[in-house]
């Protein structure tokens, strides 16, 4: 569906899908954070559920899983493998 | 005693990573252990006597990072930074390994003495996870020990470790960030050489180049041309990479931590989709979770209120006589009626105690410990935005449903001052199982269940409306759920166990005293004959604008003490416990909604004190007693047409 260069957000990604993180656009703050958690852009991420009406994402980053409120991964930009 | 033999420890890790057992296997002293990421903030110590050395233990709260983000990592940071621990133990969770290295990282920039406990070693060989531990003591530089602290397994490892670094020089020999990162901190470093900051050179550079609040300010303090100079070179980084400084730097601590786990961690890729990822799917998928999640939650209030019911009946058949008893023996003048009241408070605060609080905490522990919690929170989190906060919001509810003393208290587990605040005023507003006592048996029983549940659906719609006003007036952004997800696993009873006598202690120290002073002056106005005066002062509220009878207003009042008083001295006032003669369903409805939000019980109220300070409790208890009357001589206009 996607040519091989488009990035989406993490938001955007189906159910089960991976990608690499390009970048993140959100706050300082929030942006921080994330790369303490070890979501910085190069790291692959994969996106294993995301809740019902926009809610919030269930992630996999290197077998740990996290789980991010919608406005936070919605910030997320993602290269789908 | 002898110095020598003396040392002081800090604990240190994210949270989940299985501190807090390892603190209370360490000291035998009790403490919380749980599943919500960063959850103890209070200070906790203890000491452990081991091979002749005295080891004073302290727990730091569990932090993701040491960079200034909340109270818990601030106070982290400056603790290591200021009373210089002979050691630092680190606990490492060895299926996460990669998010917690990068506060390993952040750690050994700050050049304490760390031992690292790399813990849970059971379930990541159970995940397939191989970790060279050799090959990780050398990148890090510092000893790692396996663990398995639930069970104690390389705890005295770790102790001897620590006992061996004591004393010993360290050669700190920092792992390196990109060059153009390396050049601005050796171009810091030189510059920092002559100041007097109790800190490590490299790490005042680093923080300087993160644009760390706290450290800028200490170091302009000093010399301002360095402050200057470390801009120039912030921006320099900014324009080879894009974006903010201290983000570069995170980024860097996060790829450092990223190749460290190539070089050392082997995953067997061949492995069966795991009992955990399959329950894991279930509950939180868009139905089933739901789904699960309504079975649970209710079978957990059907469980806790029959047999709180149960337990209640009991105690009050035990206690039914002692009233008389007390007459009889100490007579019925002013001091005894007063000791009768005291001792009332107490037996009230056992009859909610043991029946509802206790049964409530070991299910709320057992599911916690078992991991679903965190689920709730992933299956709620939608819905708690709408009210100006978060997912993890949803758990201090579900605890205000069984009691308002823990939900507030569990408020802890929000990141701001302003989430903890708001989410405590919605819980004050959450029916707790006094008021269902009220709801159900004043309502339920007489004007229908469904106007009951009615009334939990009214609430749930002012608890909606309250929370996007507060949240409005509350200034701040709101903060994203940012939260770890753990593996589901089985629950300890001993954890368990000590986390419910934790939390069932904490309950009767700060609701006693209070609860106990309250009934005792209540009672001291009642037996001095003022409580007619009362009533009748309130009879514009109670009978003018409510339309109930007159003496509402003494019930009210008692009512702060309990709820569930409100029904219990109805009774006795009419005699009777067949309510349906002497009040209207109108009235009935009434009463129920005053009886929900208009004041928190004085056990709630002492807690919105300690918590927040005497102004917003007492600012929190006007509102909502002026809120409620006003809502329910509403709800009675409403009904005026209905009935």
């Amino acid at each position: 569906m996607n040519d091989n260069n488009s990035n989406v957000v993490l938001t955007g990604m189906k159910d089960g899908q991976a990608g690499i993180i390009v970048s993140v656009t959100g706050g300082h703050h929030a942006t921080k954070r994330l790369a303490d958690l070890g979501l910085s852009p190069g790291t692959r991420i994969r996106l294993m559920r995301k809740a019902l009406f926009s809610g919030p994402v269930q992630v996999d980053v290197n077998g740990s899983r996290l789980v991010l409120g919608w406005g936070l991964a919605s910030k997320i930009i993602v290269r789908p493998e | 005693m002898n110095s020598n033999r003396k040392i002081n420890i800090v604990l240190a890790g994210q949270g989940n990573a299985g501190k807090s057992a390892l603190f209370n296997f360490l000291t035998g002293l009790h403490q919380h252990i749980g599943n919500w990421a960063g959850k103890t903030i209070e200070k906790r110590e203890g000491t452990l006597f081991y091979n002749g050395y005295t080891i004073d233990v302290l727990d730091l709260p569990g932090i993701y990072s040491l960079t200034t983000y909340s109270v818990e990592e601030v106070i982290s940071r400056e603790y290591i930074i200021h009373h210089q621990p002979d050691c630092v133990v680190n606990i490492v969770d060895s299926t996460n390994l990669e998010r917690n290295l990068i506060f390993t990282l952040q750690l050994l920039e700050l050049e304490c003495p760390v031992v690292v406990a790399l813990n849970m070693m059971d379930l990541s060989k159970k995940k397939g996870i191989t970790i060279d531990i050799e090959k990780l003591q050398k990148i890090l530089n510092i000893p790692v020990i396996p663990t398995i602290a639930s069970r104690g397994t390389g705890l005295t490892d770790v102790m001897d470790e620590v006992i061996e670094l004591r004393g010993k020089e360290i050669h700190h020999k920092p792992l390196k960030y990109g060059k153009e990162i390396e050049s601005s901190v050796r171009q810091l470093s030189e510059l920092l050489h002559d100041t007097d900051l109790p800190y490590p050179v490299r790490w005042i550079a680093i923080k300087l180049l993160e644009k760390d609040k706290d450290t800028t300010r200490l170091v302009q303090e000093r010399d301002p041309s360095i402050v200057e100079k470390a801009m120039l070179l912030c921006r320099k980084l900014e324009d080879i990479h894009g974006h903010d400084s201290g983000i570069v730097i995170a980024d860097e601590r996060s790829h450092l931590a990223s190749w460290i786990i190539r070089e050392i961690v082997e995953i067997s890729p061949h492995r069966k989709i795991s009992l955990n990822e399959k329950l894991d799917a279930i509950t939180t998928h868009k139905f089933t979770g739901y789904l699960v999640m309504i079975l649970i939650v209710g079978g957990m209030f059907l469980t806790v209120f029959s047999f709180g019911n149960w337990l209640s009946e009991w105690f009050d058949s035990v206690f039914r006589n002692w009233s008389a008893w007390w007459d009889q023996n100490l007579g019925t003048g002013f001091v005894p009626a007063l000791g009768w009241a005291a001792t009332e408070s107490v037996l009230a605060l056992i009859q909610i105690a043991f029946p509802y609080i206790l049964p409530f905490y070991i299910i709320l522990y057992i599911l916690e410990d078992w991991g679903y919690i965190a689920r709730i929170s992933f299956l709620m989190d939608k819905f708690m935005h709408r009210l100006g906060i978060h997912g993890k919001a949803c758990i201090s509810f579900i605890i205000g449903l069984g009691c308002n003393v823990p939900g507030c208290l569990s408020c802890r587990i929000m990141e701001s001052k302003r989430e903890r605040f708001i989410t405590a005023v919605l819980v004050t507003l959450v029916p707790c199982s006094a008021v269902s006592v009220i709801v159900f048996g004043l309502v339920g029983k007489y004007v229908g269940l469904l106007w009951a549940l009615g009334l939990y659906v009214f609430a749930m719609i002012i608890i909606l409306i309250v929370g996007r006003i507060t949240s409005k007036l509350m200034v701040g952004e709101p903060v994203e759920l940012i939260m770890p997800m753990p593996d589901y696993k089985t629950p300890q009873i001993k954890t368990i166990l000590v986390q419910t006598w934790d939390a069932l202690k904490e309950f009767i120290y700060i609701a006693a005293p209070i609860v106990i002073v309250t009934g005792v002056l209540i009672h001291a106005i009642d037996l001095a004959g003022w409580m007619p005066a009362i009533s009748s002062a309130l009879n514009p509220v109670t009978v003018y604008w409510l339309g109930l009878p007159a003496v509402t207003g003494i019930l009210l009042i008692f009512g702060i003490l309990r709820k569930e008083l409100i029904l219990v001295m109805l009774a006795s006032y009419l005699g009777t416990t067949n309510f349906g003669d002497a009040l209207t369903s109108q009235q009935m409805i009434t009463l129920a909604v005053v009886s929900m939000f208009y004041v928190p019980c004085v056990a709630t109220i002492s807690v919105l004190w300690k918590e927040y300070g005497w102004k917003k409790a007492m600012a929190v208890c006007i509102i909502e007693i002026l809120f409620a009357i006003a809502l329910a001589g509403i709800v009675k206009r409403i009904l005026d047409f209905v009935f």
